[in-house]
């Protein structure tokens, strides 16, 4: 059985760790192992890496390090931190010169970046355990109404990700679907959240994130569904203040991949603190019985 | 606005790998596809986040353009990515922005959200440090507490690549 080193990132481990016990009930019910590691920041694709690119690389290159010295893969619970240390493994092992730039700062604190080993979104493992899943399943979740939301880092640069369409993304909307739920198509399936620009200009970040919603909403769903905890924050936080920039009213529940997965496998939402979302799920979970 | 044939040459040398850059022929797709250039940018182009204006001022080198008093010239960007995906020449847009970003953050002008993320990753190796009220959360979750992370070695490495000078 293969054992995974979880990277949980900072956002879901010291902000929202319900989605980290979500996650974990999940990836027990389906057999994937996991260990823990003392891993950093990632550090975040839209934050570190603009302040100082060598400094994005070398410290993602270290948290890789700490999974080769025990040889296990890393499966990441986040877009950002699949996509930051995907993004460090695909550069370095194809630029020589950046790779022994990496390696000369890493030989200070004794360490060694090899490339031996693979980052796995979280989606990507759900996705290669399927038939598990499946098996797992106790609840069919018929009647919801799932609007999509892979989020552009699970998705992009397609070099680095290599797992999904870049631009019609599918494999989220296939694992929703053997919930029994309705997967419902929107225009707006591919657009960005608007979660990073909103940290330095939150007017034009509310514009990109009315966009996404007006499309979810047209098309009638009852919940979104997310696989990064930025984008979950994104929509979990905003939509209030959202309602009553534009007099709308949005007020659309948004659920963790896992989170779903977890209604799904019988898991009661007590267990997994859905109580702690700030658009409140009531209807959708009376809905479910 | 003059050219700065330096700025230009750094860019060049940077976007190393790839010569795509050269290659732009101005086609607008990165703009049509970007999700902040279609809240901000005005009907005539000539206001808002455009990322051709970027790859166009880093090619004639309009340092000022790009790095001057109008901080949406870079910093609009959300790192999406669809631009990249959408080049028909395979520019890799958010890499040079990344590049335009980090001179930037040296001179002292991204953001306040920049440098307080680069500072927690300084202090505590994490962008959102542990908190008493988080840790009894997840202990009342079941789950074990997160493993903490090694500062020192950190901070070594961001003061050996002088990232720690650029932080406020």
């Amino acid at each position: 059985m293969t054992e995974y080193k979880m990277f949980e990132g900072c956002t879901i481990g010291n902000r929202i760790p319900f989605i980290e016990a979500a996650s974990r009930k999940v990836l027990d019910k389906i057999g994937v192992q996991t260990s823990q590691a003392p891993f950093s920041c990632c550090p975040d694709p839209t934050g570190m890496k603009s302040f100082d690119n060598d400094a994005w690389l070398t410290i993602g290159a270290r948290n890789v390090c700490l999974a080769e010295a025990e040889g296990k893969d890393i499966i990441s619970l986040c877009n950002g931190c699949a996509n930051t240390l995907r993004g460090v493994c695909t550069q370095l092992k194809h630029d020589s010169n950046k790779k022994a730039k990496v390696n000369s700062e890493l030989a200070k604190i004794g360490k060694e970046f090899k490339g031996s080993i693979d980052v796995k979104h979280f989606v990507d493992v759900i996705k290669a355990n399927l038939d598990s899943v499946k098996g797992a399943i106790t609840k069919q979740l018929t009647g919801l109404k799932v609007a999509c939301h892979p989020g552009c880092h699970y998705m992009r640069p397609v070099e680095w990700m290599e797992s999904d369409d870049p631009m019609r993304p599918k494999n989220l909307a296939e694992i929703v679907a053997v919930t029994g739920a309705t997967v419902v198509d929107y225009d707006e399936l591919a657009l960005c959240c608007g979660s990073a620009v909103t940290n330095a200009y939150p007017e034009h970040g509310a514009e990109v994130l009315k966009k996404k919603m007006d499309s979810i909403k047209k098309a009638g769903a009852d919940v979104i569904v997310a696989n990064c905890p930025a984008c979950f924050q994104q929509f979990d936080t905003q939509q209030r203040d959202l309602s009553k920039k534009y007099e709308t009213d949005y007020n659309i529940p948004v659920l963790y991949l896992t989170e779903l997965l977890a209604l799904a496998m019988g898991i009661s939402g007590d267990d997994i603190g859905l109580k702690f979302h700030r658009v409140r799920l009531k209807e959708i979970l009376e809905k479910l019985g | 606005m003059s050219l700065d044939f330096e700025f230009r040459k750094q860019i060049m040398d940077y976007h190393i790998g790839s010569e795509a850059i050269k290659y732009c022929y101005q086609c607008n797709r990165c703009t049509d596809n970007c999700p902040v250039a279609a809240v901000t940018i005005d009907f005539y182009g000539t206001t808002g986040y455009n990322p051709r204006h970027i790859i166009l001022g880093s090619l004639l080198g309009y340092k000022d353009l790009l790095l001057g008093a109008d901080k949406l010239a870079i910093w609009g960007c959300t790192v999406c990515d669809t631009c990249d995906e959408v080049c028909p020449q395979h520019i890799e847009l958010t890499e040079i922005f990344s590049f335009l970003k980090n001179i930037s953050s040296a001179k002292g002008d991204a953001p306040d959200s920049i440098y307080a993320q680069a500072k927690a990753i300084y202090d505590s190796a994490k962008a959102i440090p542990s908190q008493p009220a988080i840790e009894k959360r997840r202990e009342q979750l079941g789950l074990p507490p997160v493993v903490a992370p090694d500062v020192n070695e950190l901070q070594s490495l961001m003061k050996n690549i002088g990232a720690d000078k650029k932080l406020k």
